[in-house]
């Protein structure tokens, strides 16, 4: 443990402490919700979320696993990113040292506490994975030169070895960092925050290595052919995105319920909007990028992957995550007016919440009928329209209406699940990091231009 | 300036952070920079510096010199760029022959230097764009000379994909202007994205320096000015160096330096007069060109990659190149900042007070963290490279970089490139986990010197290893660079080093208006600022 | 900032004040010593009602917009501009010379291609909204303007080094040479000096 010699004594620390606890803005009424709020609301979204996990499995029941579990999947990665991207954010501004996120870093640090616990809902896909010998996972039962190939990596053991790994690192990093600052709620202690920021040093990497596979193990291996540098980039993008979309949707609420008034001001929201933009403009990067140099190589291994979520009527999707994703919320967000305004902003937000869960459907979803619908088109005799027809015909079995209706199950089953335990979890202590050393200076931010 | 003890007065700054705390112990926090107290922010300017001390410091380099050293470095540097300039003539006169290109490697150290020079010109706008946009104070010790590099940088890479073409005379059919043959360009080649990219970079960066200095061409103009007004600057003054044996000889030019400093720096300035509702555009408009600057500068190193990415050449087709080459720019760039500044801290007067050693570990932190990013993206590439199944795209990372070919048959000729690639990137950045190591100058300009050579190698690997053994094995060739491709990457080296050595004689090192409005001294609801106890805070 | 720095012979209307000497008056410079001392003034001064007024300082006091009650700058449209123009001359540009006018088949990619054309289509964006960045606020601060009465105060030679100033110009409707002396004096002003319009 690094000694550190303090600027300033402790004594006169501890008065600035008081000087703060004293801000009439720091009052109880203002930076806590009364006891049991929000409980009404945590149970109506756990309720949703029983129901819809229910008519997941009858769905899947129903018209076949694979489309169930792909759903299911989707939705759970959908779920999981915010709280990665949330953990990934926090050491960021921790390291960067930065004043002007402290107001609304708790409800960042809420998403990242969640982290393990939404990624134990992979447990199921694993296990009827195995069970039935890999449905959306193909290479599970597959065999063949690729399968041959990847052997050493994409192998069971292996495969649960290496969640176990990225459980126990996002585990330990999200309690850690979490657990500290919760510590300085309570003692004060200003050197926490010196902890916090060594952990964030080498938890940056460690984390990033662990999203990059985690996203290659859990999302890219849905086609196991396809490969990509980019993807651990990509899932990143869309992680820090949806923590952002988030963070904002719960501040939107919290100010609506009449709470951190004068805390988080217009000025924090311009600048956590500003973070949005940063990122609305980083994930079209990231996605452009990937998109066009499979594209342009025009690689049969990696343009097979874009070939089947821009065909079969997927192409509408690609499209319309392009404009929601990017070109929407980017004019959107543009106007001063709307960074400024909390309920705008929120507004906004919930809308991206649904933009992100789309974009991992549009990953996942175009796998389940993929295959079938491919060699359907090399039925002999075909005419190449007619194997085009008969492509699209089969891949429209998925986005018909049944098929829709176990997707809107799955999204419901597992966001009432997210929310209900985050509903909770926001409800219970302090609002904001009530004995943080840069609060003084947060809660007096202003962007001067 | 005042003579004040820089330490006495500082810790007087420190424990005036409040007025409660001035009780407070302040034992054993050297020149204060360095304080990693999270109850107390780091000083921007040490040394107890007024206002009226950053002007006085900053506009002195201009208007006393550099000092003695600064003659013989940019005749020296001035050489060697002329020697450049020569190689190129040769070049243009004998034909891109005169390289060691051969059938297979048809770009070598041509392209290697482009990447190299236009990668090292990110960091400027960096520091001064994405730093800015994140509300890092510190960089304003630093954002000047990034910029002024980027744009030197910048003009050392334009020079290179324009002589490799060849026929120089031919290189206008790359604009799209109609021509005699009734074509146009072709948009969908990287080359040519590369024509806009490079240039908008070019021109962007320039006009972002340049608003930035307005305020500060004022400043130099005005106390010009005055000094004109109050009849005490001297003529200018020609002298032959001092020599032993020898009587001094010079003699007086018919004109005031004031003079010509109020007439050029007034121009420039532009008339600039302070004005706050000027200042509020002028900030308007500066925050927003850094906003646009950020996705530009990654713009530019993604088409970069893409120069390599879009094709399908084994070990150049990876959809991680655009980040990857911005990161490895970032990277590359930082360390020249480094190697240029912390030798320049030495020499003149009174620069660790704004250049403190705290912006020295800031730095060292960012060479970490980019090396570190670097590394991943190499380790994500040999990953892929294996995982996607494709033999040739694994062979070029195995048997064309990393098993070096005295442990295999098949090894790589280029394993040192590699290796020197991973050992000064990945590797000698990773001493920076250690505060000891962040706050010593040398240590971390021994390191940015490793960087840049370590930078200079990755694109050399990437380019020349994946192009010198085809699909073919009879067409396989080394490449060797001839004495016209080292001499002429020397040459850059002298440009640039001239550029930025009359900058730093000539033009205002450092952000003048920028320092003042980040101290605390500036800050109307400061104590320090002039504001009274209870004013504080309450807007 | 006037139409008449960019034009000369445009119609200017006379000064209402004149020195002892017959000299026209420009204004009235106030010195202020911190910059708290000129941010409270200058909120006095916005208080007074005064409209054609500035305050001067070696760089941009925080806040000072608000002291000073003046509207936010149209800057961002006008750059705004130059990028939806920059976006367009590029998409024209490319879908002209490549997909209309002389078709390249390269590659077996459509002419029509969007995804080619995504970079050059930024590029000429940001370079245009640059240009609209520096040039609009230069238009809209009135500069270049090498000429200003303000330059022949030598102490003013100071608002670039280490001093505030607060300037009141004459053409002022609350313009009054006493009742404004003696407003500045209250505001804290350590200097006050008359500053005459510039002979041509």
């Amino acid at each position: 443990m690094t000694t550190y010699t303090p600027a300033i004594s402790d004594e006169a620390y501890g008065h600035r402490l008081d000087h703060v606890a004293s801000d009439k803005r720091m009052r109880p009424d203002n930076i806590e919700l009364p006891q049991g709020a929000w409980s009404g609301l945590s149970r109506v979204c756990m309720f949703a979320g029983g129901a819809g996990l229910i008519l997941t499995i009858i769905g899947g029941l129903a018209i076949g696993p694979k489309h169930a579990i792909a759903s299911y999947h989707a939705a759970v990665m959908a779920a999981l990113a915010p709280c990665i991207g949330a953990l990934m954010l926090i050491m960021i501004f921790q390291l960067l040292n930065t004043h002007w996120s402290i107001t609304v870093r708790r409800q960042f640090e809420h998403l990242a506490r969640l982290a393990p616990w939404i990624m134990l809902l992979l447990i199921p896909t694993a296990v009827i994975e195995l069970f039935t010998g890999g449905t959306l996972f193909a290479w599970i039962g597959s065999e063949g030169h690729l399968a041959e190939m990847k052997e050493p990596f994409l192998n069971v053991p292996f495969w649960l070895l290496r969640g176990v790994i990225y459980w126990l690192i996002i585990f330990v990093l999200s309690q850690r960092l979490t657990g500290a600052s919760l510590e300085q709620d309570r003692t004060g202690d200003r050197w926490l925050t010196a902890k916090m920021r060594r952990t964030s040093a080498w938890g940056i990497p460690a984390l990033a290595l662990t999203l990059a596979f985690l996203s290659f193990d859990w999302l890219m291996a849905v086609d196991y052919h396809f490969f990509s540098t980019m993807w651990g980039v990509y899932y990143f993008a869309a992680c820090a995105f949806s923590a952002l979309a988030i963070v904002m949707l719960i501040t939107a609420g919290l100010r609506a319920s009449g709470r951190l008034t004068g805390i988080v001001t217009p000025e924090h929201d311009h600048d956590h909007a500003k973070l949005l933009f940063s990122f609305i403009v980083f994930w079209a990067y990231i996605f452009y990028s990937q998109y066009f140099l499979i594209w342009y190589s025009n690689i049969p291994e990696e343009t097979a992957f874009m070939n089947i979520r821009k065909s079969g009527g997927w192409e509408i999707a690609f499209y319309a995550l392009i404009a929601g994703h990017f070109i929407l919320p980017f004019l959107l967000i543009l106007p001063r007016t709307v960074k400024r305004s909390t309920p705008l902003i929120g507004a906004l937000a919930a809308g991206l919440l649904l933009v992100h869960i789309f974009d991992l459907f549009w990953i996942v979803r175009p796998e389940v009928y993929a295959h079938d619908a491919w060699k359907a088109s090399l039925a002999p005799g075909l005419s190449p329209e007619q194997s085009t027809e008969a492509y699209n015909a089969v891949m429209a079995e998925g986005p018909g209406v049944f098929g829709w209706w176990v997707d809107i199950a799955a999204v419901v089953g597992v966001m009432g699940v997210f929310f209900a335990m985050l509903l909770r979890r926001v409800a219970s202590g302090p609002l904001i990091p009530i004995k943080d050393p840069r609060l003084p200076k947060a809660l007096n931010h202003r962007n001067y231009v | 300036m005042s003579p004040i003890h820089p330490d006495q007065k500082n810790t007087e700054r420190l424990a005036g952070l409040r007025p409660q705390a001035a009780a407070g112990t302040a034992t054993d926090i050297g020149d204060g920079s360095l304080i990693e107290d999270p109850a107390s922010e780091p000083p921007l300017v040490l040394g107890g510096r007024s206002i009226q001390d950053v002007t006085e410091i900053v506009c002195g380099y201009q208007e006393k010199g550099p000092g003695k050293w600064w003659l013989p470095a940019i005749m020296t540097s001035a050489s060697v760029a002329g020697i450049g300039q020569l190689m190129i003539l040769y070049l243009i006169i004998t034909g891109v022959g005169t390289w060691g290109l051969n059938n297979q490697v048809g770009w070598a150290w041509d392209i290697t230097n482009f990447v190299f020079w236009i990668g090292i010109g990110h960091a400027g706008t960096l520091i001064s764009a994405i730093l800015c946009l994140l509300k890092q104070k510190w960089r304003t010790a630093v954002n000047r000379s990034a910029e002024a590099m980027t744009i030197f940088a910048v003009m050392c890479a334009g020079i290179f994909p324009g002589i490799h073409v060849g026929r120089i005379w031919f290189i206008w059919m790359i604009f799209p202007i109609p021509n005699s043959n009734w074509i146009w360009p072709n948009f969908r080649s990287p080359l040519l994205w590369d024509v806009f990219a490079v240039s908008t970079y070019a021109t962007v960066s320039f006009l972002f320096w340049y608003m930035g200095m307005i305020p500060d061409f004022a400043t130099l103009r005005d106390r010009a000015d005055k000094r004109l007004r109050q009849g005490i600057s001297g003529l200018m003054r020609l002298e032959a160096p001092e020599l032993p044996f020898m009587p001094r000889l010079g003699f007086n030019l018919p004109v005031r330096s004031d003079t010509l400093r109020a007439y050029i720096y007034g121009f420039l300035a532009l008339g600039w007069r302070a004005s706050s509702r000027h200042w509020h555009r002028y900030e308007n408009a500066y925050l927003i060109l850094a906003g646009i600057s950020t996705p530009l500068v990654l713009s530019v190193h993604s088409i970069v990659s893409f120069d390599f990415a879009t094709s399908i050449v084994p070990g150049w087709h990876t959809t991680i190149f655009p980040p990857y080459f911005v990161a490895g720019a970032i990277f590359g760039g930082f360390a020249m900042v480094l190697l240029l500044l912390i030798p320049a801290r030495e020499l003149f007067a009174n620069m660790k007070d704004l250049l403190t050693l705290r912006h020295l570990e800031n730095m060292a932190k960012i060479l970490l963290a980019t090396g570190t990013m670097v590394g991943f993206a190499y380790s994500m590439e040999f990953f892929i490279a294996w995982y996607s199944g494709n033999q040739y795209e694994f062979e070029v990372f195995a048997f064309n970089r990393v098993i070096p070919d005295w442990m295999s048959d098949r090894g790589a000729p280029y394993w040192w490139a590699y290796w020197t690639m991973i050992g000064c990137n990945v590797i000698s950045p990773q001493v920076f986990w250690f505060r000891a190591m962040r706050t010593n100058p040398m240590v971390i300009w021994s390191v940015a010197l490793l960087v840049t050579i370590g930078m200079w190698f990755e694109r050399f690997v990437i380019i020349v290893t994946s192009l010198h053994r085809a699909f073919l094995p009879g067409e396989w060739q080394m490449f060797f660079p001839t004495w016209v491709d080292i001499l002429t990457f020397v040459g850059t080296l002298g440009l640039f080093l001239t550029l930025f050595l009359l900058f730093m004689r000539f033009l205002p090192m450092f952000p003048i208006a920028e320092i003042k409005a980040v101290m605390p001294e500036g800050d109307p609801h400061d104590p320090r600022g002039g504001a009274k106890h209870d004013d504080e805070g309450s807007h | 900032m006037a139409i008449s720095d960019y034009i000369p012979f445009f119609p200017v209307k006379p000064a209402p004040f004149f020195t002892e000497d017959g000299a026209p008056i420009h204004g009235l410079l106030a010195q202020f010593d911190t910059p708290a001392d000129v941010y409270h003034a200058a909120e006095a001064v916005r208080d007074a009602g005064y409209k054609h007024w500035d305050v001067h300082a070696p760089f941009p006091i925080h806040g000072i917009e608000e002291a000073m009650g003046s509207r936010r700058t149209i800057l961002p449209f006008i750059i705004g501009g130059g990028a939806i123009t920059g976006v367009c001359t590029a998409i024209g540009m490319q879908y002209f010379m490549n997909a209309i006018d002389y078709v390249f088949v390269v590659q077996g990619k459509n002419p029509w291609a969007w995804e080619a054309y995504v970079p050059i289509t930024f590029e000429l964006g940001v370079l245009l909204s640059a240009f609209a960045a520096l040039f609009g606020m230069l238009a809209l601060n009135g500069l270049p303007r090498f000429n200003h009465p303000l330059f022949q105060s030598e102490r003013f030679l100071d608002s670039t080094d280490h001093c505030y100033f607060i300037c009141i110009e004459a053409r002022d409707p609350a313009f009054d040479p006493t009742k404004t002396i003696a407003a500045l004096r209250e505001a804290g002003a350590s200097n006050i000096e008359l500053i005459e319009e510039s002979q041509a």
